[in-house]
């Protein structure tokens, strides 16, 4: 015996069954890290089931061999998957072991007998069957060869199909079911064998019956994490394990949501529930046989074994109630149905109902009125491709007006206790107000809440309903108990680490002294703008950027970002002046009105401003007044890209741009006063952080550009999202570099002009406050603090989030929970919500960070509380 | 040579030359005293020319010259057209006449200009001798046939279209390679799915052109179906194949609206008229074997859509949407803008001939039942407005498949087809409105005997 073997186990020692996938089981250096795995939790005093699938790939091939007609082809296809095992063998330096050799033997005689003896399902099953059946015996000679002996157990010996109802020759041997209890015997049985086993996913036998019984059948979809659900059911396991290629399960879709978090902690329902609505990690099936006997499973992912993981078990109800998760499924398809028959009418639904079984049609969500009820279908082969729904809508029609909606998206919020979070949820649900939300629905296991909308929102709209959730409260990523690190922090390009901030290193002690002077004032920090106008002048793809001077015009910061080069985007005569009297001569100006004034143009003319026009009215009107000039038109690239943004500046629901069915007619009036088109100009919305926006809005125009010849440069805004939140990743100004430079080769004789403005100036500026005096209501605590929305609006506003600090505190443990509030006389005057602060005291320095842009230029004389001054620092 | 200031006010265009070497055609045009624009047309992997067909080639390729200054020439339409190397045969100096007059007639609308009794391509003058001896005499001269290989030049355009002509020679076993000039990802991505052999010619405007369109060059609309056709005739010698088989559909020879006596229509150079005068030129002064015709000449949209409704396998390629995109993403709006007349109309016509859930999962939105896409597809009715400029079928097709829509319920309360139900369809002939005399194809057509079969699964 080896003497560092850890010493016998006693025959009740606990479970723990792992299952490991296709690409986990497909390399020798894969297996070598499942040797470690089973050896770490054998140390750990249990006896291991490790679960397998199939090499990567033979799966599908097996099944195109049992399609294959030709003896020849199906002899030659067996040999070719005999062969990745021989070779893989050849890299363990192992000889072929017997129970290999018998399960080849079998597979080429199975191949060269084809389907006529058993008929073709069961042959099917039982060609398919033998990728586990290779991989687990290839599987137990490396563990036994690397000094772990190890049990190969025929999961067919251990887990018989239940016979179900409605049952047919198909789904009995390719679907099957098994009903998993604790099984002592079993158990036993096992104990007696040895310590560590290994059998095959996907696959039980028929149980028997009078006709006979006992053949190979599937498990269907999801099989192999299944079968080792079954196993952990009947061994009453300590625990099963998943072991896949991602660290768990994620508050959403990481693809849609880099940002997502990891799930550290669920209960089976809240599990089986995102598994349903969109989770691939987990086959909802699998969780199931687990819950009766109360056996946890954990995801865990292969590569980083050291990484939490999800653990999944019985609901524990020490936990603030939480959404745990949004997840988006497409291709969705309404039915809605309006009659009065059905107010009070026995049977309606029922024979409404009975058309949709018919057709072949399964229904998933329901909403109801008292003359409407509407549902929803998933995207089947049968839905798509046949005429069922033609065929449903028709009959429907004899007894009901009915409307089919498509293509719809179904978003879900998934969490325990969902009613009880409705409060929480009023900013993410008033996101839905712009959109076209068709169905509501809310189950009584009070789990979920799901919206349908329409499919075209959905990318845009799912990113942005996950910060929301966050940033409302109602998904707790502040309980580290439930969740873990972002997606992108484990697998992206890493979380961007906290901004090391001015304020808070370098410049704390002056800031102190400049509030011991006086407050409220707004501090604008110099080296800040300029580090930021630098990170944009590395965009190479751009030829010109214009500093969007409305969020900030203060004459040192105009001057600053002028002496990095940059050209200056004005809104009104007002800000072309102050621009003008604060930047050099040869500084070149945009002046980009929306609903200006004749009088306006009139004065943007007589500057050296090059004009954007971007409605018809003062082409079609004034067109004289541009006679000979050379301009920019604006244009609303309309629906498809808006939708996203509360400060959205595209579709019909906004008052910028001029809509595209107008450009030929702005076009004709261009023309005739001799006026060029020179540059196209769209900005579809602000505090996007998604590169790929900045490339589509090119493209867009661009394909526009095409067909008006006189194009030179297209402007393709501004709007780069400066995140707020601590954690929340910053736009990649190299992801947009990519982008930019991607869409630029494909039209290369188009300049490509910027203009950002909040970009620039936020993170520049902080507004100091002093606290004035607390208040307790309730459980609520009030921080009150010297300026309100009259020194910056943007909380009340936008709900901006704006982060808070105690600058006299900045040090001591954040204790209180508080509202911070100004003296402003509105229920709305409230700078922060629920903010962890030291306790404060009357007089303490409050820093209100990230307000640079949009500070002080809205601020307003609301209460007559007086001007708030502003600062400028350098080094 | 002087700079040209403002193209519109120049005198003379120029044909100045026209040359081939090493799988590249060089077309050099000049207004006035004006410096040359040089148009490059890239063949790739161009084989070497048999002698044989050195005649045939040079006269496709001087044809290619004349059409192809279509593009120049409408930058400042001057009075005055002159060829270098001489004037034209009357066969030659019609076809560019009628080209030229019909291709641009939209361009003309929009630009308010009248090209009538401008054009005029320099003609030989009747020779004193009467054409005696030099066999140019009434009667043009008979082009050899050269037997080139039986195989089929088809123009892929990334739409639905050319995809039906493409499934219908794979279908009757024809050799085919798929075509298309310029760069096009769209376009790629569906020749690749076709599974033919590709060819991908790229064409290369003059830079000078662009400058020109700065200058204020006049713009708009051109023929450029007729372009693409003689690029393709220089390569069908080239290459060897004995037939160019396009995709246009029998109401691209309707007009779009008819301006101060004049018919403008925006697909001339897709119309049956064309298709005549090119096919008959390059009989008479190419090959005598080498056809052009279009492969869906007698359908109508609808029975193209028809078609192309079986062909599943392009549904997530395909678009015909005319917003051009060069990039290409994974959602549906990156490839159908959902605004433009060629989204309405392709919406509209597939509609009756796939299953609802299908088609919005293609388009990605249901264009019917958004209230803001009235105006757009009352033009292809012909409500209250007239045909777009677009390649779409005839107002009365799409009535005929709007109306086949308002009669099923799957279909019926979406808000434009609950409008047409209740707005539009009280003031038509019910009688007028049926689908299926859309689906019989009509006689017309210049199919050779080779390629009937094709023709006739289409409508099958």
């Amino acid at each position: 015996m080896n003497p560092n073997a850890p010493a016998p186990l006693p025959a009740d020692a606990p479970w723990i069954v792992m299952k490991f996938g296709g690409t986990s089981v497909a390399t020798l250096p894969r297996w070598q890290n499942i040797r470690e795995l089973v050896a770490s939790r054998r140390a750990e005093g249990a006896r291991v089931l490790v679960v397998v699938s199939a090499l990567t790939g033979i799966t599908d091939a097996l099944k195109q061999l049992c399609g294959e007609g030709d003896q020849g082809k199906r002899k030659a296809a067996a040999g070719a998957i005999a062969q990745r095992h021989y070779d893989l063998l050849a890299h363990m330096q192992l000889p072929l072991p017997a129970t290999l050799g018998a399960r080849l033997d079998e597979l080429a005689a199975l191949a060269a007998e084809g389907p006529a003896r058993l008929g073709e399902l069961a042959w099917s099953a039982r060609v398919q069957a033998h990728g586990e059946l290779m991989s687990s015996a290839l599987g137990a000679a490396f563990l036994s060869e690397s000094g772990l002996p190890t049990q190969w157990v025929d999961a067919r010996d251990c887990l018989a199909a239940a016979a179900l109802p409605n049952q047919n020759e198909r789904t009995r041997l390719l679907s099957a079911m098994v009903e998993a209890r604790p099984d002592p015997a079993l158990n036993a049985r096992l104990a007696a064998q040895g310590e560590v086993f290994i059998t095959q996913g996907f696959i039980a036998r028929e149980p028997t019956s009078d006709q006979g019984g006992g053949r190979t059948v599937l498990l269907g979809r999801g099989g192999s994490d299944t079968s080792a659900s079954y196993f952990g059911a009947l061994l009453k396991a300590a625990r099963v394990e998943i072991w896949t290629d991602v660290a768990g399960m994620f508050t959403a879709n990481p693809r849609q949501v880099p940002g997502a978090r990891l799930l550290q902690k669920l209960d089976y329902e809240e599990a089986q529930e995102i598994a349903s609505t969109g989770a691939k990690v987990l086959h909802p099936r699998c969780l199931s046989p687990l819950r009766e006997p109360r056996v946890p499973l954990l995801v865990k992912d292969t590569n980083r074994p050291e990484l939490e993981g999800t653990v999944i078990g019985p609901e524990v109800r020490d936990h603030a109630p939480s959404v745990k998760a949004i997840s988006a499924r497409k291709g969705i398809t309404l039915v809605s149905m309006e009659s009065v028959g059905m107010w009070q009418q026995v049977g309606f639904l029922a024979d409404v109902f009975a058309h949709f079984k018919q057709h072949g049609l399964s229904v998933d969500l329901i909403g109801s009125a008292e003359t409407n009820v509407t549902v929803s279908l998933d995207p089947t082969e049968n839905l798509l491709d046949s005429d069922a729904i033609a065929a449903l809508a028709g009959d429907l029609a004899k007894v009901c007006r009915v409307k089919v909606i498509a293509p719809c998206a179904a978003i879900t919020l998934v969490g325990r206790g969902m009613r009880s979070m409705l409060h929480t949820l009023s900013s993410v649900l008033a996101e839905f107000d712009q959109l076209r939300v068709h169905l509501i629905s809310q189950s009584s296991n009070n789990l979920n809440l799901t919206f349908v909308v329409d499919e075209d929102v959905v990318d845009e709209l799912l990113p942005h309903l996950h910060e929301l959730l966050i940033a409302a409260g109602a998904l707790r990523t502040d309980d580290s108990v439930l969740f873990g690190p972002s997606w992108q922090a484990l697998y992206g390009s890493g979380e961007a680490l906290a901004q090391p901030s001015w304020w808070r290193d370098g410049e704390r002690q002056r800031l102190l002294a400049i509030a011991a002077e006086a407050t409220p004032r707004y501090i604008y920090h110099l080296p800040t703008v300029r580090a930021q106008a630098r990170e944009l002048k590395a965009l190479a793809a751009v030829d010109r950027l214009h500093y969007a001077v409305k969020a900030n015009t203060h004459p040192a910061i105009l001057r600053a970002i002028a002496a990095e080069g940059f050209a200056f985007e004005c809104v009104s005569p007002g800000e072309l002046e102050a621009v003008s009297a604060a930047v050099p001569a040869n500084a070149p100006l945009l002046f980009t009105p929306n609903f200006a004034s004749r009088e306006d143009f009139v004065r943007g003319l007589a500057s050296r401003a090059t004009i954007t026009l971007d409605a018809l009215h003062p082409i079609e009107h004034w067109g004289e007044l541009f006679r000979g000039r050379e301009i920019v038109l604006r244009v609303d690239l309309g629906r498809g890209l808006g939708h996203h943004e509360k400060v959205r500046t595209g579709g019909s629901g906004s008052k910028f741009g001029l809509p595209l069915e107008q450009l030929d007619a702005f076009l004709r009036h261009a023309d005739a006063h001799g006026v060029t088109v020179r540059g196209l100009h769209a900005h579809l919305g602000s505090g996007v952080l998604d590169a790929r926006h900045w490339g589509e809005v090119f493209n867009q125009l661009a394909s526009l550009a095409e067909r008006i010849g006189s194009i030179a440069f297209l402007n393709i805004g501004g709007g780069l999202g400066v995140p707020s939140h601590p954690g929340e990743a910053k736009l990649d100004i190299a992801a947009l570099d990519k982008v930019l430079r991607e869409v630029k080769a494909a039209y290369p004789h188009y300049q490509l002009w910027m203009e950002p403005g909040r970009y620039l100036v936020a993170d520049a500026g902080v507004l100091l406050a002093r606290v004035t005096q607390t208040k307790g209501k309730g459980s609520w605590r009030y921080l009150g603090v010297d300026t309100g929305m009259n020194s910056l609006i943007r909380p009340a506003l936008y709900d901006a989030w704006h982060e808070i600090a105690n600058l006299t505190r900045l040090d001591e443990p954040a204790t209180g929970l508080f509202q911070v509030v100004g003296p402003i006389c509105e229920s709305g005057d409230v700078l922060g919500s629920d903010r962890r602060l030291p306790e404060p005291q009357e007089g303490d320095v409050i820093l209100i960070a990230q307000a640079g842009a949009y500070g002080k230029v809205m601020s307003s004389p609301y209460n007559l509380r007086g001007e708030t001054e502003e600062v400028v620092i350098d080094v | 040579m002087t700079t040209i200031h403002n193209p519109r006010l120049t005198q003379v265009f120029r044909f100045l030359h026209a040359r081939y070497a090493d799988g590249v055609a060089e077309l050099a045009y000049a207004f006035d005293d004006g410096e040359a624009m040089v148009e490059r047309i890239r063949f790739p992997h161009a084989p070497a020319l048999p002698r044989e067909r050195q005649a045939a080639f040079d006269a496709a390729l001087k044809l290619l010259h004349l059409i192809a200054g279509v593009s120049y020439y409408k930058a400042g339409v001057p009075p005055k057209i002159e060829v270098a190397d001489g004037s034209l045969d009357d066969a030659t100096a019609d076809l560019l006449d009628a080209l030229y007059l019909h291709g641009l007639a939209e361009f003309a609308y929009r630009n308010g200009l009248d090209l009538r009794g401008r054009i005029a391509f320099p003609r030989h003058t009747p020779s004193p001798l009467g054409g005696e001896g030099r066999g140019e005499g009434a009667t043009p001269p008979q082009a050899p046939s050269l037997g080139l290989p039986k195989r089929t030049l088809v123009p892929i355009g990334g739409g639905k279209d050319s995809l039906v002509a493409v499934e219908a020679i794979k279908s009757i076993g024809g050799d085919a390679t798929a075509v298309w000039v310029g760069n096009s990802a769209l376009i790629a991505a569906c020749a690749e799915r076709t599974g033919l052999p590709t060819l991908n010619i790229q064409r290369e405007l003059a830079p000078a052109l662009f400058e020109l369109n700065q200058r204020g060059a006049w713009n708009g609309h051109i023929p450029v179906t007729a372009v693409n056709s003689a690029i393709l005739a220089v390569a069908a010698i080239l290459y060897g194949h004995d037939s160019i088989a396009f995709a246009n559909e029998r109401s691209a020879s309707a007009a779009t609206l008819e301006y101060d006596g004049q018919q403008v229509n925006h697909q001339w150079s897709k119309g049956y008229a064309f298709e005549q005068l090119l096919g008959d030129w390059l009989h008479t002064h190419v090959a005598a074997d080498l056809d052009y015709c279009s492969l869906l000449r007698p359908y109508s949209e609808l029975a193209i859509t028809r078609a192309f409704a079986k062909l599943a396998p392009y549904f997530d390629a395909f678009s015909s949407c005319n917003r051009n995109f060069k990039l290409l993403g994974p959602k549906p709006a990156d490839r159908w803008c959902g605004q433009c007349p060629k989204c309405h109309f392709v919406f509209l016509a597939l509609a009756p001939f796939l299953p609802k859930p299908r088609l919005l999962a293609i388009f990605g939105r249901n264009l019917l039942d958004d209230e803001a896409q009235a105006a757009g597809f009352d033009a292809l009715l012909e409500y209250q407005d007239h045909k777009p400029f677009e390649c779409v079928g005839e107002g009365a097709e799409a009535r005929a498949a709007m109306y086949a829509l308002s009669q099923r319920p799957e279909w019926q309360e979406d808000a434009l087809v609950e409008r047409f139900r209740s707005e539009i369809l009280p003031q038509l002939d019910a009688a007028q409105l049926a689908l299926e005399p859309w689906l019989e194809p009509s006689a017309e057509h210049r199919v050779p005997a080779r390629l009937q079969a094709a023709l006739k699964a289409i409508g099958a």
